[in-house]
């Protein structure tokens, strides 16, 4: 009779994670797509843009926590851009629950009173509907947290949810900034830091690589639904939003970042956060034909 | 009697809780959080003197003085938080048997001379009755004394259950809930909690003198009610059946029964302790009008009064204003300065909501002169005036901070923001930063910034992002100066502007 032993098991099961694992995450040889959707709604875009992706199946496995990152920074409407679009979140979150996925939590640590950006973003309500937990930072929560590929921050009061969660998905909103010129992927995880955040300021462009090398997101989305382009961050003024019904998403935060500085004539290379992540091996700026994907509702 | 006397203060003392609690973001309550401080006809009668004007909500204070003329000082003893509290605190400060016993009845004039001095005080326009109303006194103490206590308590056991870790989910609903309710989103920070709280603590204390000390010889809302109570329908009489045993005296909280055991319709709370003590049950209720009681007030009195009252005008006026006026920043929609001053009865109310939001209103001590003392000023330093928020002006009881609407507030200019160039960032150490005018919240930002070359002592060149204010853009909001990056001292801060001699608005 055959019988399968302990050691056989381990052996055989580990190899097939493994190699399940090697599809999921494929090597240098195989770059990781950015796809680009553009004129629909939301709603629309988001599922166009994951499929193209491979499906939420791709980076979400049932029973699997997921922790979304949109930005809820700023006591804003929808409208105004400061924030990002509502319908968005809850596309994913409906999208992470049909593929069974567990405990899913919404947060961000704002700039703004926290109940009322929450409430104002039209994200609360939108998240609670669709299924999430909508959850306030708690303050011991950020947990000082070593980051061993820092350069200048070598520790930082890190949110206690990026570890314990298996998924994260950032979805920042595209918008102006006068430090950084943009704000995209790779900034909008600075609402998962506790602490002053003020200081990271100085010396930006290699903290924000720094911040980055620790808290790698399993899915960026861009929203560009609403872009901001004067003002921004905080923004406030209709007149400097700008309706672009757009979303870029992938895997690697450098390749989406560089794809969503394109919305604003800024070539990729000429931002130094960006440089420096390509260069500390955090992704690729390179947007070749292969590895930018763009579908158009328009046609 | 004692059953429903008591059920009473807790029921009142339960709504005024819930009042002050539901001073918060969002302030959606079907019963404003300000009117019950609107009931005390001491506040409403001294604001309409030092404001020379009438504020509508006010009038509410009438049918606390109708409610008086029909059955005496009932607020005292069947309304008034404070009343509440010092009768619950009774259990743990009782009188020092012996320790100034005679003393009665002996100093309970003092309450009308406080009483006089106040109103000719606001004849002058100097707003003393904040300090005495024993409800913007319980608001202020609840204000800056109870609430970071609970708060701190909450927050440390809440802490503990996280870090434990266990039941997450069901520790996070109930944090959640208690900060929907009752909490703060953070701990809260307020000046002046120290002298605020001795004078509660005295109150309190003065208990071990007599029963309801601060209700029988200080109170000028109490005195008030006394002189309309003199007039009461409602007739404590004493039938045959009575034996003189003098039970009914000796349990008097207010000392209103006189050795003769008439009862002063002046003093009486209308507690009903005597007709619940009396063995004969010989006391009864009886309704009719019958002419006022005199007050034994004497002339004397009246002139110390007097005094009293126009010397706190001349010292509040030597020692106030005059320049000090521009020394602090008052909140949007804040009446001008000397106006400001005189309405505002230092209930702190807009303190308390304002801590939901942006949280940059203090109680001031003497920056803006001892007769400012507790009024609410802006401390960048602790907070920042949120952009789209109104809500200090929608709870402020007496009119002092007008409610602005969200387009008029967000032009309102409170104070304008200055850089110090020998501490801000990029001024001072040649380092790009920029906090500041990323959270400017004006849609055209009022912080700018100019690139300039600037060569380093290695001889490199490096561009700078210099940040400069632009006068006419900015509202004095403060959020540069609490989220600028530099310890101690800001690299930008807040200065107040002269609102009287200013445009308001942008």
């Amino acid at each position: 009779m055959h019988t399968l032993s302990r050691r056989n098991f381990i052996i055989q099961s580990s190899m097939i994670v493994a190699g399940a694992s090697s599809l999921l995450r494929p090597g240098e040889t195989m770059p990781d797509p950015v796809v680009k959707t553009m004129h629909a709604s939301p709603e629309q875009l988001v599922d166009k843009a994951i499929e193209m992706l491979g499906g939420i199946e791709a980076f979400v496995k049932p029973g699997q926590s997921v922790l979304i990152k949109p930005n809820i920074g700023w006591d804003r409407a929808p409208e105004q851009a400061a924030t990002t679009n509502p319908d968005i979140v809850s596309k994913i979150i409906t999208l992470c629950r049909q593929a069974g996925a567990g405990k899913i939590r919404v947060l961000d640590r704002t700039c703004n009173s926290a109940r009322r950006c929450y409430r104002r973003s039209g994200i609360a309500d939108a998240a609670k509907q669709a299924g999430a937990q909508v959850r306030y930072t708690v303050t011991s929560r950020f947990r000082d947290t070593t980051i061993p590929e820092g350069r200048i921050l070598k520790s930082w009061p890190i949110y206690k949810d990026v570890f314990d969660f298996d998924v994260l998905i950032n979805i920042p909103i595209a918008k102006t900034h006068s430090l950084s010129r943009v704000t995209l992927g790779m900034k909008n995880l600075m609402g998962l830091l506790g602490g002053d955040r003020g200081r990271l300021h100085e010396d930006f462009d290699e903290k924000i690589v720094d911040i980055n090398s620790i808290i790698r997101p399993t899915l960026t989305i861009v929203d560009a639904y609403r872009v901001l382009l004067r003002n921004g961050p905080s923004g406030g003024s209709l007149d400097d939003v700008s309706l672009r019904e757009t979303i870029i998403a992938g895997r690697d935060p450098v390749a989406v970042d560089a794809a969503a500085a394109l919305l604003f004539n800024i070539a990729p290379s000429s931002l130094p956060f960006l440089v420096n992540a390509e260069r500390r091996g955090l992704g690729s700026m390179n947007l070749g034909a292969s590895k930018l994907k763009l579908f158009d509702f328009r046609g | 009697m004692r059953r429903f006397r008591r059920l009473s203060q807790l029921l009142f003392f339960v709504f005024f809780l819930i009042l002050f609690f539901a001073a918060r973001d969002p302030y959606k309550t079907p019963v404003p959080s300000e009117i019950f401080l609107q009931s005390s006809p001491l506040a409403a009668v001294t604001v309409f003197l030092t404001s020379r004007s009438l504020f509508a909500p006010m009038l509410l204070s009438v049918v606390v003085l109708i409610l008086s003329l029909v059955l005496g000082r009932i607020f005292c003893g069947w309304v008034c938080p404070l009343g509440t509290i010092i009768d619950a605190a009774d259990k743990f400060i009782k009188p020092k048997i012996g320790f100034m016993a005679p003393a009665g009845t002996r100093w309970k004039n003092a309450k009308f001379i406080i009483l006089i001095a106040i109103l000719i005080a606001s004849l002058f326009s100097v707003q003393w009755a904040g300090y005495f109303d024993p409800l913007a006194l319980l608001w202020r103490t609840f204000t800056v004394v109870i609430f970071p206590v609970v708060s701190f308590i909450s927050f440390t056991l809440f802490q503990l259950i996280f870090n434990i870790g266990l039941f997450e989910d069901a520790a996070y609903w109930l944090y959640d809930l208690s900060q929907k309710t009752v909490l703060p989103m953070q701990q809260p920070v307020f000046l002046q909690g120290g002298l605020i709280l001795f004078v509660f603590a005295v109150i309190l204390f003065s208990s071990t003198v007599s029963k309801r000390f601060w209700c029988r010889n200080i109170c000028p809302l109490g005195a008030l009610l006394a002189l309309v109570s003199r007039r009461r329908l409602l007739q404590h009489d004493v039938n045959s059946a009575c034996t003189a045993c003098g039970l009914c005296q000796s349990s008097c909280r207010m000392a209103a029964i006189a050795d003769d055991l008439s009862t002063s319709a002046a003093e009486c709370i209308e507690c009903g302790e005597c007709l619940d003590t009396c063995p004969e049950k010989a006391i009864h209720y009886a309704f009719r009008i019958s002419p006022p009681q005199p007050l034994d007030l004497s002339r004397r009195h009246v002139i110390q009064a007097g005094l009293l009252g126009v010397s706190g005008v001349v010292f509040g006026h030597a020692l106030g204003r005059g320049e000090k006026q521009s020394t602090v920043i008052r909140p949007p929609g804040a009446l001008q300065e000397k106006e400001f001053v005189d309405t505002c009865i230092r209930c702190l109310q807009c303190v308390k909501i304002c801590n939901s939001t942006g949280g940059c209103l203090q109680p001031t001590f003497l920056q803006a002169g001892w007769e400012a003392l507790w009024t609410p000023r802006v401390e960048p330093g602790l907070g920042y005036c949120e952009f789209d928020c109104t809500l200090c002006g929608q709870v402020c009881p007496s009119g002092a901070i007008r409610e602005l609407q969200p387009s008029e507030k967000k032009k309102t200019k409170i104070a304008r923001a200055v850089f110090d160039k020998n501490r801000c960032i990029p001024w001072a150490a040649h380092k790009d930063c920029l906090v500041c005018e990323e959270h400017c919240p004006v849609a055209d930002k009022a912080i700018k910034f100019e690139r300039r070359e600037i060569s380093t002592p290695d001889g490199d060149l490096l561009t700078v992002k210099l940040p400069y204010v632009v006068e006419e853009l900015c509202i004095g909001c403060g959020i540069c100066e609490y989220k600028c990056p530099v310890s101690g001292d800001r690299g930008i801060v807040m200065a107040p502007i002269n609102r009287d001699a200013d445009a308001f608005t942008l």
